[in-house]
């Protein structure tokens, strides 16, 4: 099969879990009225908001992977995603009121703190002249723990209230209404998917390490720092609307690669279809397991993300 | 055409290279050789713009590296890295056409001439059999020289080499060096190439740059390379010499006394 034919089956696929998504769970609601409330207020924009995270998220780790030549190094395993937790946390929890270029303060703090987490990170890995992947991701558990008790830090000295609003936000959750957040995380998605996009041929010659990326004409530290930029703003942006919704980034990239191969022009556009379609059926499914509750859909990621973690790593020790 | 003045390169503490200057000429073929960790890789890398200098000159056609961005420095300087090529998740083809790179812009599509470069370097490193191969399959010797056909799909005049020969048996080694040799002598390309095979550094027709912890140690011809006191300086090594009964070149072997 080639590429475009499997583009476009996945495509399908997406297309229909797209349209479903918002029926499941609806069927024994009799009023038609209330029907078409939850329908098209609720549920569609909770859908699209679903895929536009999801497409972030896994173009996020996608452009991690490459960048770092490995399939466990995503913005939330390198603690990127704990940095803009604790970032969002904090302006929750200081009340901070500012706004720039049209951001909320919530979403100012979440792209400071993953910046800061991904520099921090990358900056330690790079203090050793061998760079080992190793030290990078042992860095990025670091962080992680080290962001984590600061956002506990901030709960215990918040009030109640607050502090459950983290907690639950921590989980990692869309249960939005309405399109407000949808408008406001879709045009940074797309500015993030349009960068990755043009610096399509640059991710794939990093994915054969710096020196080879260089030899062939890339400028690689102009490009990492543009991709750290880019990937800080996208993450940090889903973070502050739904929170850390752990290893979307590193399972649709990995899976995508296996159906697709490496090249990031057909790679990039599958990682987003896919990645959108993935978060919409774990969200689905968030929506369905304990009803009329709802779980978080953190926890499904992560309860997913988990033992696909423990499978990668398993796998390319064996190999090598 | 190639001109390093009094290269400096400094990992934090660590003074890799100093007061390096050479010159080379078109066309012309430098072999790099010296004891491990004199600094040899540093010196390429320095020159492909992969580690920064420290201080010295780098100047190719007279422009110092600074002048170059990194995409017209890879459209004149290629480089064959030492690793072997066989971790990377790429079938050869689409690897050679990655060389393409720097003969592009975003937006530019792919034109005969960049599927000509391929074919050409496909066929001159006698490696167009594996195409569809993955790196992952190629055995030592067929990587390399498929890392070789990436580097000259680049079609740059000036081409650096890293122990290019290192891993392989002695007949790969015969055939990476026939493939080397062919590109400078028939292509003209400038050669720098990295070797522990000082016999292969002292031939007529070559030059030697031999570095000793990050210094050069000696410079000159192939010819009067291989000297008894000149090699055990260099490798702290005595030297026995015996000429090839066919082609009548001196060959230096270590002497294990």
């Amino acid at each position: 099969m080639t590429e475009s034919a499997k583009l476009t089956l996945l495509s399908l696929a997406t297309l229909s879990i797209l349209l479903l998504a918002p029926f499941a769970g609806l069927g024994d609601i009799a009023d038609a009225a209330i029907r078409q409330h939850i329908l098209y207020d609720i549920r569609l924009p909770r859908t699209l908001f679903a895929f536009v995270a999801g497409a972030g998220l896994a173009l996020c780790g996608m452009v991690f992977q490459a960048m770092f030549h490995n399939p466990l190094a995503t913005p939330f395993t390198l603690g990127v995603a704990s940095g803009a937790s604790f970032g969002a946390a904090l302006t929750v929890f200081l009340g901070l009121n500012v706004s720039l270029l049209g951001f909320d303060a919530v979403t100012l703090g979440a792209f400071i703190g993953a910046l800061a987490a991904i520099s921090f990170v990358y900056g330690i890995s790079r203090l050793h002249y061998s760079f080992s992947i190793e030290t990078l991701l042992l860095t990025g558990v670091a962080t992680s723990f080290f962001f984590s008790s600061l956002i506990l830090f901030t709960q215990y000295l918040s009030n109640i209230n607050d502090s459950f609003r983290i907690l639950r936000w921590l989980m990692g959750g869309l249960s939005i209404s309405g399109y407000q957040s949808l408008l406001q995380l879709l045009p940074i998605v797309a500015f993030s998917a349009g960068i990755m996009i043009w610096l399509g041929r640059e991710l794939n010659l990093l994915m054969a390490g710096d020196e080879i990326a260089i030899s062939r004409g890339v400028a690689v530290k102009r490009v990492r720092y543009l991709l750290f930029l880019t990937t800080s703003l996208c993450v940090g942006a889903i973070v502050a609307l739904c929170g850390p919704i752990g290893f979307v980034g590193m399972m649709v990239p990995h899976i995508c690669r296996l159906i697709i191969g490496t090249d990031h022009r057909w790679l990039i556009p599958a990682t987003l279809i896919f990645g959108g379609g993935f978060l919409i059926l774990c969200d689905t499914l968030a929506r369905l397991v304990i009803a009329p509750a709802e779980l978080p859909v953190g926890i499904i990621t992560t309860l997913l993300g988990g033992p696909f973690f423990l499978w990668l790593l398993v796998r390319s020790r064996r190999s090598a | 055409m190639i001109e390093v003045s009094e290269l400096q390169v400094r990992l934090q503490e660590k003074t890799l290279l100093s007061d390096i200057s050479f010159s080379l000429d078109a066309g012309h073929y430098l072999v790099v050789v010296g004891p491990n960790g004199a600094g040899k890789s540093s010196l390429l890398k320095a020159m492909m713009g992969i580690i920064d200098k420290d201080g010295g000159e780098i100047l190719f056609h007279d422009q110092p590296l600074s002048a170059y961005s990194q995409r017209e420095l890879a459209r004149l300087v290629s480089y064959v890295p030492q690793s072997s090529g066989r971790e990377l998740p790429f079938a050869v083809e689409d690897f050679l056409k990655m060389s393409r790179y720097a003969h592009h812009s975003a937006l530019s599509e792919w034109q005969p001439d960049d599927q000509a470069a391929v074919e050409d370097a496909l066929r001159i490193t006698n490696t167009s059999q594996f195409r569809q191969r993955q790196m992952t399959t190629l055995s030592g010797g067929e990587s390399q020289r498929v890392m070789i056909a990436a580097a000259l799909a680049q079609q740059t005049p000036i081409m650096l080499l890293d122990e290019p020969t290192s891993y392989l048996d002695p007949h790969h080694q015969v055939e990476v060096h026939r493939v080397i040799a062919r590109l400078n002598e028939q292509l003209g390309i400038t050669v720098i190439e990295v070797s522990h095979d000082i016999n292969h550094a002292g031939q007529k027709g070559r030059q030697v740059l031999a570095l000793a912890d990050g210094q050069a140690a000696w410079q000159g011809p192939g010819e009067i390379f291989l000297e008894k006191g000149r090699l055990h300086r260099l490798y702290q090594q005595d030297f026995v010499f015996v000429t090839h009964p066919i082609s009548g070149r001196t060959i230096a072997l270590a002497d294990p006394l």
